[in-house]
């Protein structure tokens, strides 16, 4: 099998998986030529990731990132994943083969405009 | 995971114990080279000829016109690009949903001053003989339309095709790697057929080109004398002989095996159709390969679906592959005008001589709750 059994337990059972109503923050990215969509919605509490929801549209190891990233970021200051790498995600699935790389990037990249939405409509960030 | 499924015949098919069994002396005791003259030589020339009797008695054609080589992709250049290269210049003819072998070639062949026109198909992959009719051109030097779409599994119709190609005198190649052994073909208006034996249970890396006696031709590959010098390269003798032999069987049991697995097929797309909702069957209702269901889930991206069947021990293939910066749909969905939200969920899964009534109650069973699961994460309609 080509994917780490994390990756796979997060394919077959994804966490935060769905639309969140009234969210704080918003945030998409797209992967060009693949199609490959994450979108994040977080709601904050004291500057910190109080709630978070994804929906995907993508292949296995894209939907397995993003469940395993938004366990990831639960909790953690939003201001921190402004600066969110995609190896940070990648390892929460225990790796990704090499044409797979860019499910990090999509969800990483969706997570940190998630991020920066929220501390805009908190007027943190400009 | 102990259960396993295989619905992916049209990628390939386990050798079938009658083909091993016939093979297996022609990797031992009859080794030699079939171009020898001693009788080692004569032994495995003696193999292979009887395995191009068997092929050509079961197109009925003449032995003689029989060329093997490594391969369908083989057997397509070779078609191709041996036609083209006899004329030396000129007009090519062949369809949006060719496999990349005849496409590619084609489209290289461009590069080399050739001009080639791509017709087009309808929302079932068929393609309009008159579509071909209007695309030939005084300079038309060579037509190729495959059988059948080893995706959709879309029949096409060839005998019509190649009425209207023969009319014009232009010599008409058929890529039926996908429907060799599996349906009839009339062979009356083709000139060269180009077709496999791992898609029937033979091994892999043997195919053949049948090449209608008095066509022009040039070969691509040079050396030796073999095939007619039609084709340079010692013989793959094992594997040719398991070719005849798959063909032996496949005349055989074809024709009840054809009736047995399109009812299968039909159980399947029924199946998936009263449980998962926002599915839809790709490719012809009826004029279609037996064994073949291409079926799209919308707003769902078909990898997520072939990796939950693989989870669960079925095996099918996706139509649209999700590889980092070169991603796409299906051509051949593309061309038969399928919007992307449907394109990018399609399904294939084929058939074959191995698949039961049960198998296809599994993996129904299996696909609804997969399905259900991606598209709970999935937003509908992103694509």
């Amino acid at each position: 099998m080509r994917y780490s059994p994390t990756l796979l337990d997060h394919f077959l059972n994804p966490r935060n998986a769905g639309l969140m109503r009234e969210p704080d923050g918003v945030g998409v990215e797209e992967y060009e030529g693949c199609g490959d969509l994450a979108r994040f919605f977080l709601r904050v509490r004291d500057g910190c990731v109080a709630e978070v929801r994804f929906q995907t549209y993508g292949c296995g190891p894209t939907i397995a990132a993003a469940s395993a990233a938004s366990v990831r970021v639960s909790g953690r200051a939003v201001e921190e994943l402004l600066n969110l790498k995609p190896q940070e995600v990648e390892d929460a699935v225990d790796g990704l083969p090499d044409d797979r790389k860019h499910a990090a990037d999509v969800v990483a990249g969706a997570l940190r405009a998630a991020a920066l939405d929220a501390l805009r409509r908190r007027g943190e960030v400009h | 995971m102990d259960r396993r499924v295989y619905l992916d015949h049209n990628a390939s098919t386990p050798v079938h114990p009658e083909v091993l069994a016939e093979m297996l002396p022609f990797f031992g005791e009859y080794f030699g080279n079939p171009s020898s003259v001693h009788a080692f030589g004569r032994e495995a020339r003696a193999g292979l000829d009887t395995a191009r009797e068997r092929v050509a008695r079961f197109l009925r054609v003449g032995p003689e016109e029989l060329v093997f080589t490594s391969g369908g992709t083989e057997s397509d250049n070779l078609g191709v690009k041996g036609l083209a290269w006899a004329r030396g210049r000129g007009h090519l003819i062949t369809s949006k949903i060719e496999h990349h072998a005849v496409l590619r070639a084609c489209q290289w062949l461009e590069t080399q001053g050739f001009t080639v026109t791509y017709v087009g198909v309808d929302g079932h992959g068929m393609i309009d003989p008159d579509d071909v009719k209007r695309a030939i051109r005084p300079d038309t030097i060579g037509v190729s339309i495959m059988h059948a779409n080893s995706e959709v599994g879309t029949i096409q119709p060839v005998t019509a095709i190649g009425a209207v190609v023969r009319e014009a005198g232009v010599p008409f190649h058929v890529d039926a790697v996908q429907t060799f052994g599996k349906i009839d073909l009339d062979l009356a208006n083709i000139d060269l057929v180009s077709f496999s034996s791992h898609k029937i249970y033979g091994p892999k890396g043997v195919a053949g080109l049948w090449i209608r006696k008095g066509t022009k031709m040039v070969s691509v590959q040079h050396g030796g004398e073999h095939e007619r010098r039609r084709r340079a390269g010692t013989e793959n003798v094992p594997g040719i002989v398991g070719l005849g032999m798959a063909v032996e069987v496949r005349a055989r049991d074809m024709h009840e095996e054809r009736r047995r697995v399109t009812g299968l097929r039909d159980r399947l797309w029924e199946g998936i159709r009263a449980r998962v909702p926002d599915a839809r069957l790709n490719g012809h209702p009826t004029e279609r390969l037996p064994g073949t269901a291409n079926i799209s889930y919308r707003g769902v991206e078909s990898e997520s679906v072939v990796l939950g069947l693989d989870l669960k021990g079925i095996g099918v293939s996706a139509g649209s592959a999700c590889t980092s910066g070169n991603v796409e749909p299906s051509y051949v969905l593309v061309a038969m005008g399928a919007p992307l939200e449907w394109a990018m969920g399609a399904v294939r899964h084929s058939l074959g001589r191995s698949t039961t009534a049960d198998d296809i109650d599994y993996v129904v069973e299996s696909v609804e709750p997969i399905v259900r699961k991606l598209r709970a994460a999935m937003p509908v309609g992103a694509a």
